[in-house]
């Protein structure tokens, strides 16, 4: 009966350990809290209809950054613990985390930080920005667009059910390597919690890339070729490609883990004719061009930034394009380095050797692009363009590290080694992260009004550098020294004090981070003073700067007319035309994308846990919704010209307003110093008068 | 670029396209399980191979009414250019029937094999032949479902433009299906007997 | 909807069916006719299904007959090209991965070297049965006998007659050579090394500390 009710679930599911109390009850006291607030500004309703339903690419960009803020902090945690237990463990001590729970840290770590990090920082800036760019006033699906968000917030929460139900994650590593991700050797739920958070957000990616390409291709401004477009959406264009190319593999393969698991077929067991080898060389097919996803768009940002605070036009606009098609082209053919002493042999090997140091090339070709750009430019050294000198440096030294890796007789040493984390942790933050970074406090000011604090902001950005390099070089060191990674403890005691270095490192990086925390927040204190009035506070040369900061929810008034690359450039040049007001038409909020995620979630809930009334209610959910959605003709609605001259006059108004009052704002950005004596003040007033009564 | 498309064009343009590269993200997830199967084909662990367990005549029956299926489909969209709603009702029965007769003879075979014995927990070669076919089955369900869904709608809202994209994506995605076949009917069917 | 974007015709359609059909029945008479057999065979029968995909994409799907850009056909062209990647790329993996890893040659490697003779009815290149034992006693200074003459099958000792670890490389310190799989022996002292002589031939060695220390086997089948 109870079979019947809950599946597989029991009274042992729910948390009975000090981590899965923690962890639940944290997140427990978060959703309260939450509640809490929303309820007492009365604000569920405007949540929902503005925010939650909001179909606008930029409200959904913006919570992507949150929710993918959320996660780093969450996938930040473990990598503390996993440096703390490092330091810690060895010789005769043993750390505080038992093999089995490290195992289950690391595992969650390289999901989080891949899928719901890296990847949801990435979408959100696609979705921010590239409308923008191109001269749309949305993606080409609104509904695929929401509908990926809450697929991808359906992995979250799925990652993080285990808390609640399970207790336990998987601890095969992030990709649930067979045979050890198979029934026979993890019998748990782990695994499936993998599987699944990783299955409906990865399907929320291909929905979402499917739309970028659409949008790209179909939806230029009038006069906008190819050839005309922004670099970051050529590398966004790319990267997308790349994951409707990759992500059907994934999806493939980790159903075909799934049916391992469920119904006992033997693709990757150890009897009966499985082969687990084919599971490394699938989810590899997906797992090298996955990081080329993550690093294209950050190889457009920096190609925009560059060439922004360098006051000059990227060097070489076609040297830039071809690089960026180039590593995308060669990416899908090197997947075989991940498993280079797997046993293909030495004729295999030298192929995807040789394949892996050919993407050298064309990655150097955008680094030389980028350094040409800066020759002879006016270079304005704002945070954008710290980071993007972190990356040059940082990731030039991490690619040679790659080229190292790449001769199969130094893998056969060096595979599986700390060097390898260096390596590929090198590339990820000094590549995507910082990249992130750079266009996150480049396009700030149009997705908010004001740009961040700069001061703060340089401080965050040394703490990164030095910290990643005294949390990462010893890693290097220990890699050749002979350190495998993912280890629990070990006995030489001649590595520890690499490990307390790397550890001090990551406190540095603790604090980089808390330091862009802060720097938002004083950034929201002083955002009269650092407001961005006239839409284009970096004399930019896209067409995204051409909208007032921050961006109305419809773009543009009249989509520009674009004759050449550069196009804002060109416009500034040859004279801003005057709006005309026409009708325009634009999408309704749309809320079946929670619903089916939703049902997503307890689908895969139900799998995980064999709740079969719950699969089949949840299947069956999902395609009514699907056909609601498909068969609703009433999908737009109507902005009059006369509504739309009245919102801009309105905003002109209140600009002007501001403005007047501008001119008694000249202080510096703020510093740490004033900032702490900003939220004392706060603080002090907030409990002297009570005013939580006031929300 | 060639001369701007009026909106309701654009839209029509822009979902075909869309469309497509999602219907070529589902023909890579087919290549995987086409590779699996040339990777497991032969691991039966003992047990019989495809020459022991298929029936090429089967096979090819199955084979040509899925063609038949995909060539009214084809005929329903011309009745659907032509605006003539009772045409494509026609034209969508008859391919929904043959569509039908498809499934119900690769489900018999399924539950045969089951029955004797041959399950996809059986060994590796089991279990890629039918996740291999029983996936390229459940789009053919899923395209069935959707033939009937649409057909109601075009009955009660009749030919609009709308019903006439979706009924277009429909047939995009039952010819694709057709073409899978071939290679399955190929790769699986045919191979085993040679 | 542009009805000129596309030129679907009942005649497109008809044709398609028709040509379709022909490449089902013809590679289906070809394989269970049997008239021809084995890799020919695949090749026909891969060949026209690849034709009737072609057949199908153009005649029911009008592909390339939509206004340009081809956005299309382009991405077909790419899936084409991952596909091939794909499925290539794996055949060509795991069957690298399978002769290395999974076949009967490496389980009679492996018989071989542990002296097993036959595995699964196959006989590894290993001996019989073991026949003579020959000696070399190697010293710093000295190799004796320096040359061994012995039969195929027999075993090599290699005994060190020192007071410190030695060392014999095979072949001579202008050519290095490789013997049972390996191009040098360690002898810690007192102790000794034996190779069992599977190859037929001369072979040198020496010690690689003291270059003037030479000697040689003929191994007769």
């Amino acid at each position: 009966m109870r079979e019947l009710l809950v599946g597989n679930l029991t009274w042992e599911s729910l948390p009975h350990e000090w981590s899965t109390i923690g962890g639940t009850l944290t997140f427990i006291l978060l959703g309260i809290f939450a509640v809490i607030v929303i309820t007492r500004m009365k604000r569920w309703k405007w949540l929902w209809n503005d925010w939650l339903t909001s179909v606008d690419p930029k409200k959904i960009g913006i919570m992507y950054f949150i929710v993918a803020t959320f996660m780093l902090l969450r996938g930040g945690l473990d990598v503390i613990m996993i440096w703390l237990q490092q330091s810690l463990s060895a010789g005769t001590s043993h750390g505080f985390l038992s093999a089995d729970h490290f195992q289950q840290i690391f595992t969650a770590h390289g999901n989080i930080m891949v899928f719901f990090v890296a990847m949801g920082f990435i979408f959100g800036l696609i979705n921010f920005i590239v409308p923008l760019q191109i001269g749309a006033r949305d993606l080409a699906s609104p509904f695929l667009n929401t509908l990926g968000f809450w697929l991808y917030v359906a992995g979250v929460i799925m990652v993080n059910t285990f808390f609640l139900f399970g207790g336990k994650y998987a601890a095969t590593g992030w990709l649930g390597i067979a045979p050890l991700s198979g029934t026979q050797f993890s019998p748990g739920v782990g695994v499936d919690y993998m599987i699944w958070a990783l299955q409906i957000s990865g399907i929320g990616t291909t929905l979402g890339a499917i739309n970028f390409i659409v949008t790209i291709l179909k939806m230029r401004a009038p006069g906008m070729k190819l050839r005309m477009m922004p670099l970051f959406t050529w590398g966004s264009l790319c990267s997308m490609v790349m994951a409707v190319t990759v992500f059907p593999l994934l999806t493939a393969t980790l159903f075909l883990l799934f049916f391992d698991r469920y119904i006992g077929t033997h693709f990757f067991t150890t009897t009966l004719g499985g082969n687990a080898m084919m599971y490394t060389n699938l989810i590899w097919m997906w797992g090298h061009p996955e990081v080329y996803i993550l690093m294209l768009p950050a190889f457009g940002i920096f190609s925009e930034v560059v060439s922004t605070y360098s006051r000059k036009s990227i060097a070489s606009y076609w040297s830039a394009v071809f690089g960026m098609i180039g590593v995308s082209f060669f990416a899908l053919s090197v997947w075989l380095h991940h498993f280079f002493t797997m046993g293909a042999g030495g004729d295999v090997n030298a192929f995807f050797g040789l394949m892996t140091m050919v993407i050298a090339i064309p990655t150097s070709v955008l680094v030389f692009n980028w350094i040409a750009t800066m020759y002879r430019g006016r270079i304005k050294f704002s945070t954008p363009m710290l980071w993007f000198l972190g990356f040059v440096g940082t990731f030039a030294i991490g690619g040679m590290t790659g080229v190292m890796l790449a001769q199969p007789p130094a893998d056969f040493q060096l595979h599986n080694s700390l060097f390898l984390v260096a390596h590929f942790h090198t590339m990820v933050i000094g590549g995507v992260i910082w990249g992130i970074f750079a266009g996150i406090s480049y396009w700030f000011p149009k997705m908010t009004g004001f740009r961040l604090n700069e001061r703060i902001g340089r401080y965050a950005f040394w703490c990164w550098l030095v910290g990643f390099w005294m949390a990462f070089g010893p890693l290097y060191v220990l890699g050749l020294m002979g350190a495998t990674r993912r280890l629990d403890h070990y006995d030489n005691l001649n590595w520890q004090p690499f490990f307390v270095v790397a550890l001090f490192g990551g406190i540095l990086i603790a604090i980089a981070v808390g330091l862009q925390l802060v720097q938002i927040a004083a950034s929201f204190i002083q955002k009269r003073q650092l407001a961005d009035n006239t839409g284009d506070p970096w004399d930019g040369r896209s067409l995204e700067w051409s909208t007032p900061s921050p961006a109305p929810f419809y773009n543009f008034v009249n989509i520009p007319k674009v004759t050449s690359r550069d196009a804002f450039l060109q416009m500034k040049n040859q004279g801003i035309p005057k709006p005309v007001y026409k009708d325009i038409t634009m999408p309704k909020t749309i809320s079946l994308g929670i619903y089916i995620a939703g049902l997503a979630f307890l689908l895969g809930f139900g799998f995980i846990w064999e709740i079969t009334w719950l699969i089949v209610v949840s299947a069956i959910g999902i395609v009514v919704c699907i056909v609601l959605r498909t068969f609703d003709e009433e999908t737009e609605y109507i902005i009059s010209a006369a509504e739309l001259e009245k919102m801009e006059k309105a905003r002109t108004q209140k600009l002007l307003a501001r403005l007047r009052h501008d001119d008694t704002y000249k202080d510096e950005d703020m510093g740490l110093r004033e900032f702490y004596k900003s939220v004392l003040t706060w603080s002090q007033d907030f409990v002297k008068n009570k005013r939580w009564k006031t929300f | 670029m060639s001369k701007p498309m009026n909106h309701e064009e654009s839209v029509y343009d822009r979902t075909m396209f869309g469309f497509w590269v999602y219907l070529m993200t589902d023909l890579l997830m087919f290549a995987v399980l086409f590779a699996v199967y040339a990777v497991l084909n032969n691991s039966t662990a003992g047990g019989p191979t495809g020459r022991e367990l298929f029936s090429p005549t089967a096979a090819l029956t199955g084979t040509l009414l899925l063609l038949t299926s995909s060539f009214t489909c084809g005929l329903a969209m011309i009745a659907v250019r032509k605006g003539n709603k009772n045409q494509v009702l026609f034209w969508l029965t008859t391919t929904y029937i043959f569509g039908l007769a498809f499934l119900s003879l690769e489900l018999i075979e399924f539950t045969k094999l089951i029955h004797e014995g041959h399950a996809p927990s059986s060994n590796a070669f089991m279990s890629s032949f039918f996740i291999l076919v029983g996936t390229h089955g459940l789009h053919i369900l899923i395209g069935l479902l959707w033939m009937v869904i649409i057909m109601a709608y075009v009955v009660s809202r009749g030919l609009t433009s709308n019903m006439m994209r979706k009924l277009a994506l429909l047939s995009m995605y039952w010819h694709f299906l057709d073409i899978v076949w071939v290679f399955i009917f190929t790769i699986v069917y045919l191979r085993a007997f040679v | 909807m542009s009805k000129s974007s596309h030129q679907a015709t009942v005649g497109s359609y008809v044709s398609g069916f028709i040509l379709s059909i022909i490449f089902t029945i013809i590679p289906y008479y070809v394989v269970v006719n049997k008239n021809i057999s084995g890799n020919q065979l695949l090749a026909i029968i891969i060949g026209f299904a690849i034709v009737q995909v072609f057949i199908q994409v153009f005649f029911f799907l009008h592909l390339g007959r939509g206004p340009k850009p081809l956005y299309n056909v382009a991405f077909f062209s790419a899936t084409l090209c991952a596909i091939l990647l794909v499925v290539g790329g794996s055949l060509f993996i795991m069957s690298h991965l399978h002769y290395n890893m999974d076949s009967l040659e490496t389980a009679k490697q492996l018989a071989e070297s542990e002296a097993i003779s036959q595995v699964e009815g196959n006989k590894t290149g290993a001996c019989q049965a073991i026949k003579v034992n020959h000696k070399i006693a190697i010293m710093h200074t000295q190799i004796s006998p320096t040359i061994t003459e012995a039969r195929q099958c027999d075993t090599l000792s290699f005994i060190n007659s020192d007071s410190v670890n030695l060392k014999i490389n095979f072949g001579t310190p202008t050519k290095s050579e490789t013997y049972a799989g390996q191009t040098e022996l360690s002898m810690r002292k007192g102790l000794s090394d034996t190779i069992t002589l599977n190859q037929t031939g001369t072979y040198h060695f020496y010690d690689p500390t003291n270059l003037s220390s030479t000697g040689s086997f003929n191994v007769q089948p």
